[in-house]
């Protein structure tokens, strides 16, 4: 198969992505990163300008987002519209994490959907030269979000997990892994991406008032199990899965999601406290850049970043 | 002055006795087209009503607190005693009573409704901030019902919405009472905007007084992003209810070639909250001493046609080497009540330089009047009352509308400043 030559892509990023931004520049010479003026005038309201808007003209672009917060939307909104009519030749808009949605059920008449309120702002992206806007989006939590999308968008769904297979072989105890899923939700996800290794599913079963987490099949005895989700808010669903886990025998127990969300500083519950410890390891990757920067260097957690798949879908 | 036939009923006033003595003219030559009036049978109280031709030309009575009315007359407005309004009893509505035609044709009438449409019945949702805003247009209009959400913040910030008794409004009319004072709040209540016209409601209208962005923007460079399109592009993607496309009712839009930035599936509503200044200038003592001063030519295009029957001053910004200065191009201030009139008020700095140049050239007293306080950073503190010692004090007056809830929570007791209701225009407006 000849190979694809690589596309030129200019890499406009919002401010909490910056790092992550240079990452991906970083692993292609065809990604060049492109700056925006991010100010407020008095109101609150923003004052943006595109850098050396001219030159991207006839060029494939790409904008970096991350929507950590309501307040955070508008600004990169209008960049995110902006940018496909300045002549570009295509536009690609990553965005990592798809926040909304995750906590949300839409069980009544009258619930308001916000995950589609979202899709429905993403969809509304102009079309450039190059068509539809390809819409990068790495595991995103309900499956049937992908729905929400209009035409004039191309979601393109992608995921974290290969990058904790890269991890898990590089571990000591790689032939002692079992890999772990809090439901039958995360197991119908990503079980196919991780086959060559042995499977706990765990469930929330019902006793009385409570909730408890049970293991529904597999045994983690003696084993190194590792916890995987797409996400992760107050951690309790992980911590019910480890003491489960724990109690019939595991070895070791780590964690990975692909978004470590954790409002108000719900990491702090899986620190290390001295030699004492629940996970051994815990993988987020860099789709939620405000947590990076609170758990950078704070074992268990160890960030995996998306740098390189991002350069590679920019390539599509 | 064409006066439309009434339906079926003799005309029982005649046309001159409308115009004698109306309390608003004190003594000045009568303007015609100020006051066109025409008489309309209406078929809930079988009597004749005048009813205003140009729709919003309602003079709000005075309450005591601060607020300047936003009741709404269901009948002609009599001379035979006060109403409970000018008896300072707060806000409420006047039940209809039959007509006293005699001598007063102030125009109060409700709705400038041709007579064989019924009122449509309403239900209002509404942001949090605007509640009070609501609730004032629910008294104004009988036919508007307030609706109510919920509105909660999952953990990770994001909201947790829920629309009460949604079943409830379907094959109703639904509007939603928005403000975007910020761009934090604009998602949770476009989550609602766009959900609402999918419950089978039978037509939406979004009320949005103060359509925010764009105020300080100039599209001037490649590159320049013009946050009022991205603002505009979101509302013209609400979805399309069974009433067909919604309609978005924005009152003294900044900039007048926003409006074409709206696409085919929204209808916007352009209105403006200057009649309510007309209405108070009205009531003042020295009304016939009241001057208008626009900041600049730009405000003279939007405002004029709406005060022409004060005089009017026109200022400019001139620039001075670096400077910019504020003088006045045409006009004369000496001796008068002028009364500074534009659209919004962000620092307040432009309104200061008019004072200064007022104040220089005369003027005995100085308001101000727009229909947007935005004040950010209280900005509005450096507005001080003059307590009748001269333009160069302060301000007499500084009238704004309820379109900044935020803002009207800070000045509301607060001299210079007075209220001035948009109720009854919004309410009139959902009748659309």
């Amino acid at each position: 198969m000849a190979k694809r030559a690589n596309k030129q892509v200019n890499l406009f990023y919002c401010a909490e992505c910056e790092e992550l931004a240079r990452k991906v520049a970083h692993h292609s010479d065809a990604i060049q990163l492109r700056t925006i003026s991010w100010r407020n005038f008095d109101d609150g309201f923003p004052n943006l300008f595109i850098n050396n808007a001219h030159d991207i003209r006839g060029q494939h672009v790409a904008f970096l987002a991350s929507f950590s917060s309501p307040g955070v939307i508008f600004e990169q909104i209008s960049a995110i519209f902006a940018l496909p009519k300045l002549f570009i030749a295509s536009f690609t808009l990553v965005l990592p994490f798809f926040p909304t949605g995750s906590f949300e059920r839409v069980e009544e008449e009258g619930d308001v959907a916000t995950a589609f309120t979202m899709a429905r702002i993403l969809s509304m992206i102009p079309k450039s030269r190059g068509g539809p806007t390809s819409v990068v989006i790495y595991d995103i939590h309900a499956l049937q979000e992908r729905f929400y999308f209009g035409d004039d968008v191309l979601p393109c769904f992608e995921t974290g997990i290969p990058l904790l297979l890269q991890r898990l072989h590089k571990l000591p105890d790689a032939e002692n892994i079992t890999i772990a899923f809090p439901d039958d939700g995360a197991w119908k996800r990503f079980h196919k991406l991780l086959l060559h290794f042995p499977m706990v599913v765990c469930a929330k079963v019902r006793e009385g008032d409570k909730r408890i987490v049970r293991i529904k099949e597999g045994n983690p005895e003696g084993r190194h199990v590792v916890i995987v989700d797409d996400l992760v808010q107050s951690g309790g669903t992980l911590i019910e899965c480890q003491k489960v886990l724990a109690a019939h025998g595991a070895g070791k127990v780590s964690a990975y999601v692909t978004h470590g969300v954790f409002p108000n500083k719900s990491w702090e519950r899986f620190l290390h406290k001295g030699s004492e410890y629940q996970f051994a390891h815990f993988w987020i990757t860099d789709s939620c850049p405000l947590t990076v920067k609170a758990i950078t260097d704070k074992p268990p957690f160890e960030v995996l970043s998306l740098a390189g798949s991002i350069a590679d879908a920019l390539q599509i | 002055m064409p006066m439309p036939m009434p339906m079926g009923v003799a005309s029982a006033v005649s046309s001159s006795d409308l115009f004698k003595s109306h309390p608003d003219n004190l003594g000045r030559p009568h303007q015609p087209e100020a006051a066109a009036v025409s008489l309309v049978f209406h078929p809930k109280s079988n009597h004749l009503r005048t009813v205003s031709q140009h729709s919003f030309r309602r003079r709000p009575p005075r309450n005591v607190d601060g607020w300047i009315g936003s009741e709404l007359r269901m009948s002609l407005e009599t001379r035979n005693g006060p109403s409970s309004a000018d008896r300072g009893e707060g806000l409420h509505r006047i039940p209809g009573s039959p007509p006293l035609m005699a001598a007063s044709p102030a125009v109060v009438s409700s709705i400038a409704l041709p007579h064989e449409r019924s009122k449509k019945s309403v239900c209002l949702f509404f942001c949090e901030e605007m509640r009070e805003l609501a609730e004032r247009v629910a008294l104004a209009g009988d036919s508007i019902e307030l609706r109510s959400i919920t509105w909660r913040t999952f953990e990770d910030g994001f909201p947790n919405l829920f629309i009460s008794y949604a079943q409830g409004i379907r094959g109703q009319h639904v509007a939603f009472l928005a403000s975007f004072s910020s761009p934090a709040v604009i998602f949770e209540q476009l989550s609602v905007i766009y959900a609402l016209p999918r419950l089978f409601i039978s037509s939406f209208t979004l009320v949005l007084p103060f359509f925010p962005t764009g105020s300080y923007e100039r599209m001037e460079d490649e590159g320049d992003v013009a946050t009022a399109f991205t603002l505009a592009r979101i509302l013209s993607n609400i979805p399309i209810s069974r009433g067909g496309p919604t309609s978005l009712v924005i009152f003294d839009i900044h900039a007048l070639q926003e409006r074409f930035y709206f696409g085919d599936s929204v209808l916007p509503c352009f209105e403006s909250g200057v009649p309510l200044l007309m209405n108070r200038l009205q009531q003042l003592p020295d009304s016939d001493n009241i001057s208008i001063a626009f900041p600049d030519d730009g405000a003279w295009k939007r405002f004029h046609k709406l005060l022409h029957h004060f005089p009017m001053i026109i200022c400019n910004k001139v620039r001075e080497g670096d400077q910019r200065i504020v003088r006045l191009k045409e006009g004369d201030p000496r001796g008068r009540h002028v009364v500074i009139v534009d659209d919004l008020v962000q620092s307040g700095g432009t309104l200061i330089e008019c004072q200064k140049v007022l104040a220089a050239h005369g003027a005995d007293r100085i308001s101000a009047y727009v229909t947007h306080g935005i004040f950010p950073n209280r900005s509005w503190e450096r507005f001080k009352h003059d307590n009748g010692a001269g333009p160069n004090n302060g301000f007499n007056y500084f009238w704004i509308t309820d379109s900044c809830p935020l803002t009207v929570r800070e000045v509301k007791n607060r001299a210079p400043f007075e209220i001035l209701s948009l109720s009854v225009q919004i309410a009139s407006a959902l009748q659309i």
